[in-house]
């Protein structure tokens, strides 16, 4: 879905996914690493919790499979499709459990287990009415 | 014997109330309580007001000085509680360790919600917060938690029906639940879905609503009787630990264990149950969690009766928050005047026979896949 386009959409929150245009390297969740105690935080808190150090914004991963999932059918916040899908994801890469948008082309194949990868692009609206990027997790493609 | 006790109730009908004011209902409620009681309102040596939602919806802050002035009582301590779903039950926390630590010997405690406006939409944990700004809203939390709880332990639909079904069947003897008529098995599952597999009867309903509790220490409530006397009151937060167990809720595991603790008494005791049925797979865990089952037995235990009057705890004679609807703030107060409405033996066709200890369960917001608040009151007589 990457296009010059979308480099111009601003996402709906900064620092908590990379942004297009990705050429060569895939969409990424970040969130917080603390360099002292090796700990991986989603989203990003100021502090460690353990070592009260500053904790680093940092790739958590993009890949993952459905922990939970909804669909909601009724009417839709922040100008999200009607219906659209949400879900918990366990992502590999760092064993985090974190909140995300699903796929909303893809609702029927939804199911607990699911493997599943992150894109990002345009999906609903900032609360104003202005398009912006969301990322969403979406059945990873077989190669 | 508790170390403080409630002397005095008062509510007003849940439901729409387009022609009162925030200030109408709160003061209605907390008259009512005051005559209760049988106080004036001068003896009020503290109040405790809540409301979540009318910052939001009507751009307005600090209403308590407003409402207490209203049903009289000005001068003393006020304060304005906000703590999402739990805004009434902490505001009642407070005030009774208020009275515990000696501070006071009489406060008040009122919630009041106007939140039956045009376009209220679906509620969320707050509107800046990122995962509303994912797309978030209230109903999807705990749907994403039915859905687990279906694969981990066989739940089924039916199972989450039965508890609308239940509900409503009490809320027929309930003066102040907005929604009183009983509803079948097959009516709930063909109500239109919310969000899978929450249908809209599985769903509590917004409400108009206020609700006040008149708490006091030991000695004021000999003098003026009726007393029930308060166990324990436990306030706790989430752990937001990653990764959360969506079925396991350890706050709200922790926050039973805590309260029972407290109390020096277990689930076993209890004669009444009060938990917060915001989505019927929420009073299922919180079956589990206040260990009126074992994990996983949640939708069986509703199933085969237990928790319907006459069963072995009963859960929700009040009709719960699906048939009062759930005008947040008052919503924890109206529950703690379920349960001394019934240890008083007041409650009428829905009484609980020779009931003595009761337990007021509530939790309110979303944050990293936990609550933001957890409550749980236990009461005797």
């Amino acid at each position: 879905m990457e296009n010059t386009v979308e480099t111009q959409i601003p996402p709906v929150v900064s620092g908590v996914f990379t942004l297009p245009p990705y050429d060569k390297t895939a969409p990424t969740m970040l969130g917080g690493l603390c360099k002292v105690c090796g700990r991986y935080y989603f989203p990003k808190p100021v502090y460690c919790r353990t070592c009260l150090e500053q904790v680093e914004l940092t790739s958590v991963g993009s890949e993952g499979s459905i922990y939970s999932y909804t669909v909601i059918r009724t009417k839709p916040p922040l100008g999200l499709p009607q219906p659209y899908a949400v879900g918990y994801i366990d992502l590999e890469e760092t064993r985090l459990r974190i909140f995300c948008l699903l796929d909303p082309t893809a609702i029927d194949q939804l199911q607990v287990g699911l493997p599943v990868s992150l894109r990002v692009g345009p999906l609903g609206h900032d609360g104003t009415g202005a398009s912006c990027l969301r990322p969403y997790f979406s059945p990873r493609r077989r190669n | 014997m508790g170390s403080a006790a409630v002397v005095g109730i008062g509510f007003i009908p849940f439901g729409k109330h387009p022609d009162k004011s925030l200030i109408d209902i709160g003061a209605e409620a907390l008259a009512a309580a005051l005559k209760d009681s049988g106080i004036r309102p001068s003896q009020v040596e503290a109040g405790f007001f809540t409301s979540a939602l009318a910052g939001r919806l009507f751009g307005d802050m600090t209403v308590g000085q407003n409402v207490f002035w209203e049903a009289g009582v000005n001068r003393v301590p006020i304060v304005n509680v906000e703590n999402a779903c739990t805004s009434g039950s902490t505001a009642f926390y407070l005030a009774y360790n208020a009275v515990v630590a000696g501070q006071f010997d009489l406060a008040v405690v009122l919630g009041a919600e106007k939140m039956c406006v045009p376009e209220f939409g679906l509620i969320n944990s707050g509107q800046t917060e990122l995962d509303t700004q994912l797309g978030l809203v209230a109903p999807a939390s705990f749907a994403m938690r039915a859905v687990r709880h279906m694969i981990d332990f066989g739940t089924t639909p039916e199972h989450l029906a039965q508890v609308s079904v239940k509900n409503r069947r009490h809320a027929q003897h309930n003066s102040i639940a907005q929604f009183r008529q009983p509803v079948t098995l097959q009516e709930v599952l063909a109500a239109p879905m919310i969000v899978d597999p929450l249908t809209r009867l599985m769903c509590c309903p917004i409400a108009d609503g206020a609700a006040a509790v008149v708490v006091c220490s030991p000695a004021v409530a000999r003098r003026l009787g009726r007393a029930v006397n308060v166990e324990a009151a436990i306030l706790c937060s989430g752990s937001y630990e990653n990764p959360q167990n969506l079925t396991h809720w350890e706050t709200d595991y922790r926050g039973s264990r805590m309260a029972y603790e407290k109390a020096g008494l277990g689930p076993e005791d209890l004669d009444l149950v009060e938990c917060h049925d915001a989505f019927t797979i929420a009073e299922i865990l919180h079956y589990e969690a206040l260990g009126l089952c074992k994990e996983g037995e949640g939708g069986r235990f509703v199933a085969e009766g237990h928790a319907s009057l006459g069963g072995k705890t009963p859960v929700n004679v009040s009709g719960g928050l699906l048939s009062r609807g759930h005008p947040v703030a008052a919503t924890g107060l109206a529950q703690i005047c379920e349960v001394v409405i019934q240890l008083r033996d007041e409650a009428g066709l829905r009484q609980i026979k020779n009931a003595k200890i009761g337990l007021a369960h509530c939790m309110g917001g979303d944050k990293a896949g936990d609550t933001k608040s957890c409550t749980v009151i236990v009461f005797s007589r």
